[in-house]
């Protein structure tokens, strides 16, 4: 009963394989990834699973570096990060802490102010006495990493779906952010970017009515440096550390007096005494029992804070504004993490630098919709021509059909892989699926050229032998295609790597089963019994 | 009905002199297109945007006279305008300004919107990125040959008949960028692509005739036809897909495509010149001469 399927397993492999690509491609449970409040349907572009990328779907990609120097190996000698930053600010005159980033980590610092140059860091790194390897242009893997989630948090808020936002390395090692908006041109997308947000603290407090709100009692400008999310040192927990501004011009109080005077005034110190005591502006809104502090993005409340007692004591004796730091502490890490990202409301922690080295590009959803329709017919005539070629040289449909049959079973399985990887499909990886075409026939003519040459194949073994020598050229061929095309597959050359992947691909799909099948069928139909 | 027959060839007639001749006088002839293009223009090759930074615009012709106004619209002249009827769209490009190439695709998008033109893409491109790119690029050719040249030597394992696989994909690649430079065609990442392909491709056929050469009984000739016969129809397959590929690429100006189409069929034009004239006549010397030794 198993002898049928041994026989024709390479025929059955291919039939499996082409059904699992339809299953990709048309069945709903592998429909691309949908976006809050989109359903199925709507995510899909077309009757298939197929994602397509910006140049046949149109919107924008922007890809540039952000701008900054980083000095490695740097010795923190137990240093907290936030002193180290103050440290190499006090020796730079057009720098301030926040531009700043040290990171015990990577054993990095960073400076994102632009004005900055390379020789100033290194002055500055030298005088501040922390000893350091060396300095690069570009910014430290943390400052990436939160550009990053800052950008996808600006996405994610405009609602727009399938915007995605990576980090890439060149060939010389230089970092690129790499964002992709579907749908947008490309000044929506670079006023995107630079957009921020307005970002305040306010105070609510108890009254006799419920609570009350003293609002702006912090603006954006009055913090002199947001940090970014550290874990608690002792214990659990972890905090984002800002310090408030504590200069101002002649005769005007400063923002850190005048915000220890709010919070003096709102009672802080009385309510809180110790840890028991905490702020409960999540729970009841419009009922708080103890003052709390706001965080507000754009108007809207987005974290709220009780007080450390000492904390509130300081204020409330007027010793804090000196110093003007605090921090923002919460129990969770990727909690801290939000905070820090919210304080920022939308502001890069670096320059992304589009027009001095960065790269863009746009294409409108009709100019897509074009590309699409015209890679459909060029995809489709190169195959015509493909299959003119081998029905005028062989003449025979027993041997021609099936090779034309077999090498469009085998875009199709590529089709289907793009749709389970949900890769997306662009005009080079169309490129791609006719290359594939090309290598796919070309091989297809070495079988059959082998297998029909030196007179009737009258048995099984004669078959199997001259297939086997076919096959040799096959892989000896097939290897070369994949290392050339290996390179691309990994170096930052834009489209090419879809290109490269999806020829790859093709190739392994080739060998693997498509012409193993083909001989197959070959040998069925050349057989002589 | 025409069909395809593959001519036999009677190399007996030839002397490997002759023989070798032709495409050594096509590659000596190509690698001075080359480099008299380096020494006239500073680089090997017509570099693309991608790789010199720019801007390139794609403006929609929705009727009236929109090259008129191309012209007048922008306040720095484009370096080249291309019309795709097509497509109904014209191509602008702008080579980078070295002061602010950023800045400029934001100030020719403003210019084409207040003079009216609709603008259906924006690709924009800085000299220094353009600058990694082309190193990357040629960083990764290099890798694909040298690769490739290993992996044949590490097929056949003998010296020659290696050498001249490797030899021919060379030329495979050298001819096609000097065909380029004279027909205007710039370097694009779609071209490094093709010429990648090409290194893939056009040892296929090398290896079929080594293969039949080296690793099968029977006369030296006859195994050089049956390589042929399958070879060239091989290799005709794939440029007929090519070409076609690249006209109606060219007609719907989907440059990528073209690009790529263009370049794998002369590739593939110089490798049958090159199998079966550079690569019959090494093999041939090795096998009645180099043998011997």
């Amino acid at each position: 009963m198993l002898e049928p399927i041994k026989n024709n397993w390479q025929i059955l492999l291919l039939v499996v394989v082409v059904l699992g690509a339809t299953v990709a491609l048309f069945a709903p449970q592998f429909g691309p990834q949908t976006a809050p409040g989109e359903n199925v349907s709507e995510a899909q572009q077309g009757i298939t699973n197929l994602q397509y990328g910006l140049d046949l779907a149109g919107g924008t990609r922007v890809r540039a570096p952000l701008v900054g120097y980083t000095a490695t190996e740097v010795d923190f000698g137990g240093d907290q990060p936030d002193d180290v930053a103050r440290a190499i600010a006090d020796e730079l005159e057009n720098a301030s802490a926040s531009d700043i980033t040290a990171v015990p980590a990577e054993s990095a610092v960073d400076v994102t102010e632009t004005s900055v140059t390379e020789a100033q860091f290194r002055a500055a790194m030298d005088a501040s006495g922390y000893a350091y390897e060396d300095v690069r242009s570009g910014v430290t893997q943390e400052t990436r990493d939160v550009a990053q989630r800052v950008i996808e948090d600006k996405i994610d808020e405009t609602g727009l779906s399938g915007g995605t936002v990576q980090q890439v390395q060149s060939l010389t090692g230089e970092y690129f952010i790499l964002v992709e908006v579907p749908g947008e041109n490309r000044s929506s997308v670079t006023s995107l970017l630079e957009e921020r947000g307005t970002v305040q603290i306010d105070i609510a407090y108890p009254t006799e009515n419920g609570t009350a709100v003293e609002e702006e009692v912090l603006t954006q400008d009055d913090f002199a440096e947001l940090g970014s999310a550290a874990q608690n040192d002792r214990g659990t927990g972890a905090y984002v550390p800002v310090t408030v501004r504590n200069t101002a011009p002649e005769g005007e109080q400063s923002p850190a007096h005048s915000f220890q005077q709010a919070v003096a005034d709102r009672g802080f110190a009385a309510a809180y005494n110790s840890n028991q005591d905490r702020c409960d502006y999540s729970e009841n809104p419009d009922d708080v029992s103890n003052p709390c502090l706001l965080l507000t993005v754009d108007g809207e409340v987005v974290n709220s804070f009780g007080m450390d007692p000492d904390l509130a004591d300081s204020m409330a004796s007027g010793s804090w504004a000196t110093d003007g730091g605090f921090r923002l502490t919460t129990g969770e890490f990727s909690e801290a993490e939000r905070i820090a990202i919210n304080l920022r409301a939308g502001a890069l922690p670096a320059d992304l630098d589009i027009s001095g080295q960065g790269t863009s590009r746009s294409i409108s959803a009709a100019q897509g919709e074009n590309y699409k329709n015209y890679s459909l017919v060029t995809g489709i005539l190169a195959v015509f021509a493909v299959a003119g070629m081998v029905f005028l040289r062989y003449r025979e449909p027993a041997v021609a059909l099936p090779m034309i049959v077999t090498a469009l079973a085998e875009v199709y399985a590529l089709l289907g892989f793009a749709a389970l990887l949900s890769y997306p499909v662009e005009l080079a990886v169309i490129a791609g699926f006719i290359a594939v075409v090309g290598t796919g026939v070309d091989d297809l003519v070495i079988i059959a050229d082998e297998v029909m040459s030196e007179g009737e194949v009258n048995s099984r073994k004669v078959f199997d032998s001259r297939f086997r020598r076919a096959f040799w050229v096959i892989g000896a061929a097939a290897a070369t295609t994949i290392i050339a095309m290996s390179p691309l597959m990994v170096l930052s050359l834009g489209d090419l790597s879809g290109f490269a992947i999806f020829t790859i691909l093709g190739v392994l799909i080739g060998v693997l089963i498509t012409r193993p099948a083909y001989g197959d069928i070959l040998r069925r139909l050349l057989t002589v019994r | 009905m025409v069909a395809i027959e593959v001519p036999e060839v009677n190399y007996t007639e030839y002397s490997n002199r002759q023989l070798v001749a032709v495409p050594l006088a096509v590659l000596v002839l190509a690698l001075a297109i080359i480099g008299g293009w380096y020494l006239v223009t500073g680089a090997p090759a017509n570099l693309g945007l991608e790789f010199t930074g720019g801007v390139e615009l794609r403006i929609a012709d929705d009727g009236g006279d929109v090259e008129q106004q191309i012209e007048t619209a922008f306040e720095r002249q484009p370096d080249s305008v291309r019309s795709i009827p097509a497509d109904d769209v014209y191509v602008v490009t702008f080579r980078a300004a070295d002061e602010d190439p950023g800045g400029l695709a934001d100030d020719l998008s403003a210019q084409a919107d207040e003079a009216g033109l609709s603008t259906s893409a924006i690709d924009q491109v800085s000299p220094s990125f353009a600058s990694d790119t082309a190193r990357t690029a040629v960083f990764g050719v290099a890798l694909a040959f040298l690769g490739m040249s290993v992996l044949v030597f590490a097929l056949f394992r003998t010296f020659v008949p290696s050498l001249a696989v490797v030899a021919s994909a060379f030329s495979d690649l050298m001819v096609p960028i000097a065909v380029m430079n004279l027909l205007g065609i710039q370097m694009t990442l779609g071209t490094i692509a093709a010429l990648l392909m090409i290194i893939g491709y056009s040892v296929d056929s090398d290896i079929l005739l080594n293969n039949s050469v080296l690793r099968r009984t029977g006369d030296f000739y006859e195994s050089v036809n049956r390589a042929m016969r399958t070879g060239v129809t091989m290799t005709l397959t794939s440029m007929a897909a090519m070409i076609v590929m690249a006209v109606v690429a060219a007609l719907f100006g989907v440059d990528l495509l073209r690009n790529i189409g263009i370049i794998l069929s002369v590739g593939l034009c110089a490798d049958l010149m090159n199998t079966y004239l550079l690569n019959v006549s090494l093999l041939r010397w090795y096998k009645f001469e180099g043998v011997k030794q």
